[in-house]
């Protein structure tokens, strides 16, 4: 390569990476993506009035997360375990984050996808799962079970 | 090696900012939502939330302007250097880009959604209805239906974000596959392309690109005003008769860049494609600045866009509204609305309560009501069963037969907590 012909590539080698560059990293801060921020509001579960007998109780949650530009609101389902004293779980199985459902015959959650079994009281019995069903905090307000509901990922972070 | 002259880097220029169009344009679409209920939120996203948001498509918005003037700029460098003789293939793209770019920022101007797309889409409709012969179908397949819907909203996107970047997209590879990338695009090119980039994005930094109000709560004072490339075309409409519209806005101009296009087999080619931009650069350089003008000379004009201004800038200050989203099969625990809420009242008063203007109609916000006198829940729930009674007048209309109490009392029970 020539002097010549070198110092033309460069010529024009640098005023396009500038402009490439400058593009690029703002792209970079552009597509940043930006952690959900779950509500910290406390959502009704039950009456614990209607928390009786030995089997867990399956029910539904409306959360709403901020997400980008919308406020999501999706529906969870959470199990009440009496045989953990009215614990509330997450029905989001922690391996890959299938639904598990209550067995009532072998008395033990199960997840439909990969065979994880879960115990009444929430923890691993086997399968591929690494730790029990994820709790959710509670607390008892006006004789109202609450919970604040949190994302599978960020109970998987804590 | 070609004579790189500076005046020659038109060629560079050009390339930069189509790819400074291409760049900005993919970056806005991993946030752009094209459906009338989502666009303007997403746009409002980009340009008060997302980092460096504003920017980007401001950079999108002047850049589609200055790349208008510069290809315009480039048509003419290339007539005087007698192209459409010497390289054929070099003058025909440059003319079949010149439309495209017009092309690609007529459609891009409605995506935004908010009051001036709004009334550019109803220009372009208008245009459409008005030509000869087939302008009934014209005005149909553009809008996609019979009137301006969601589906208008879906055909300028796939037209602006696929079909005619595509179209660039050849007619530039076309172009270079002509000749040597090399030989096209030197050193000078390069810093001159630089140059002007620098330009803009120092402009862009202190101008973001603007974004009017939502359709809805756009009032009847509204003045619109095209981009800056099609100043001249909103201008001579002015002086136009109603019918001739299109002719003059829309044939003529197909003509002419059909007549430039078929240049290279034409005899007198200098005689028509002198005239023929030299008629085009007097009537924009005329046109724009009488717009410009006569914006500015008229108090009323220059007042109302003073206010549009202000409204903008308030805007700008206000923090970000998200849309809400509803993935939960049956919403009434906790902040959603009732279902029918949903039903009957957010047509109107807007699916949050926070009302809505649909011509000389007003339908009030629902927010903060507990604030003001007889709005407790008990008086909500009578209000439902008898909007006279509570001094409200139609369109607000009793709800006895269609709604049950308990229904009302929810209704009543959720307004009662929103607040502004």
């Amino acid at each position: 390569m020539t002097v010549e012909t070198s110092r033309r590539s460069f010529l024009k080698f640098v005023p396009l990476a500038a402009v490439f560059a400058s593009i690029g990293g703002a792209a970079f801060r552009f597509l940043r993506p930006k952690l959900s921020a779950a509500t910290d509001a406390w959502l009704d579960v039950a009456s614990v009035s209607e928390l009786t007998g030995p089997q867990p109780i399956s029910r539904k949650i409306v959360a709403e997360q901020i997400t980008g530009w919308a406020i999501t609101t999706e529906d969870h389902n959470v199990f009440v375990l009496p045989a953990k004293n009215n614990q509330v779980v997450s029905a989001i199985c922690p391996h890959e984050g299938c639904e598990v459902a209550w067995e009532q015959n072998t008395n033990r959650f199960s997840c439909p996808c990969h065979e994880s079994y879960f115990a009444a009281d929430g923890s691993r019995i086997s399968g591929p799962a690494r730790r029990g069903l994820d709790p959710l905090p509670a607390r008892v307000q006006d004789g109202k079970l609450q919970v604040q509901y949190i994302s599978k990922e960020q109970a998987t972070r804590a | 090696m070609r004579d790189n002259s500076w005046l020659q880097t038109t060629t560079g220029l050009v390339i930069v900012l189509v790819a400074v169009q291409f760049l900005t344009g993919v970056l806005l679409a991993f946030y752009y939502v094209p459906s009338v209920d989502h666009a303007y939120t997403t746009v409002s996203y980009v340009e008060k939330v997302v980092s460096s948001g504003s920017w980007i498509r401001s950079l999108h918005h002047y850049g589609s302007q200055w790349l208008t003037v510069f290809v315009f700029v480039h048509v003419i460098r290339l007539f005087l250097d007698r192209a459409y003789a010497l390289n054929r293939i070099q003058w025909i793209a440059a003319i079949l880009l010149l439309g495209l770019v017009m092309a690609a920022g007529g459609t891009g101007y409605s995506l935004p959604w908010d009051a001036r797309a709004f009334f550019s889409t109803r220009v372009a409709e208008g245009l459409m209805a008005g030509l000869p012969i087939a302008g009934g179908m014209a005005r149909l397949w553009l809008l996609g239906g019979s009137d301006i819907s969601p589906v208008t909203l879906s055909r300028f996107f796939a037209l602006h974000v696929l079909v005619i970047p595509a179209l660039i997209g050849f007619v530039v590879v076309w172009r270079l596959f002509r000749s040597q990338l090399a030989e096209l695009f030197g050193p000078r090119d390069a810093i001159v392309g630089a140059l002007v980039f620098v330009v803009l994005g120092l402009w862009a930094l202190k101008h973001p690109a603007p974004l009017g109000p939502p359709v809805a709560e756009a009032g009847a004072d509204y003045l619109p005003r095209p981009g800056a490339q099609f100043l001249w075309l909103y201008q001579s409409l002015k002086y136009i008769p109603g019918g001739l519209g299109s002719i003059v806005s829309v044939v003529l101009p197909g003509i002419v860049l059909a007549v430039l296009v078929a240049l290279p087999w034409l005899k007198r080619q200098r005689l028509i494609a002198g005239s023929l931009l030299g008629l085009g650069v007097v009537l924009v350089v005329l046109m724009t600045t009488v717009s410009y003008l006569s914006d500015r000379r008229d108090p009323r004009t220059a007042q109302q866009f003073a206010r549009q201004a202000a409204a903008e800038e308030a805007w700008r200050r206000q923090p970000f509204n998200p849309a809400t989203i509803t993935l939960a099969a049956g919403v009434t625990a906790s902040g959603g609305a009732p279902e029918m809420y949903t039903k009957f009242c957010a047509s109107c008063h807007g699916t949050q309560g926070q009302g809505a203007q649909q011509g000389p109609l007003k339908f009030p916000p629902l927010l903060d009501v507990p604030s003001k006198p007889r709005r407790s829940v008990d008086d909500i729930v009578a209000l439902l069963k008898d909007p006279p009674a509570y001094g409200l007048q139609p369109p607000m209309r009793s709800f006895s037969g269609k709604l049950t109490e308990e229904q009302m009392r929810e209704i009543a029970e959720w307004i009662v907590k929103l607040k502004r």
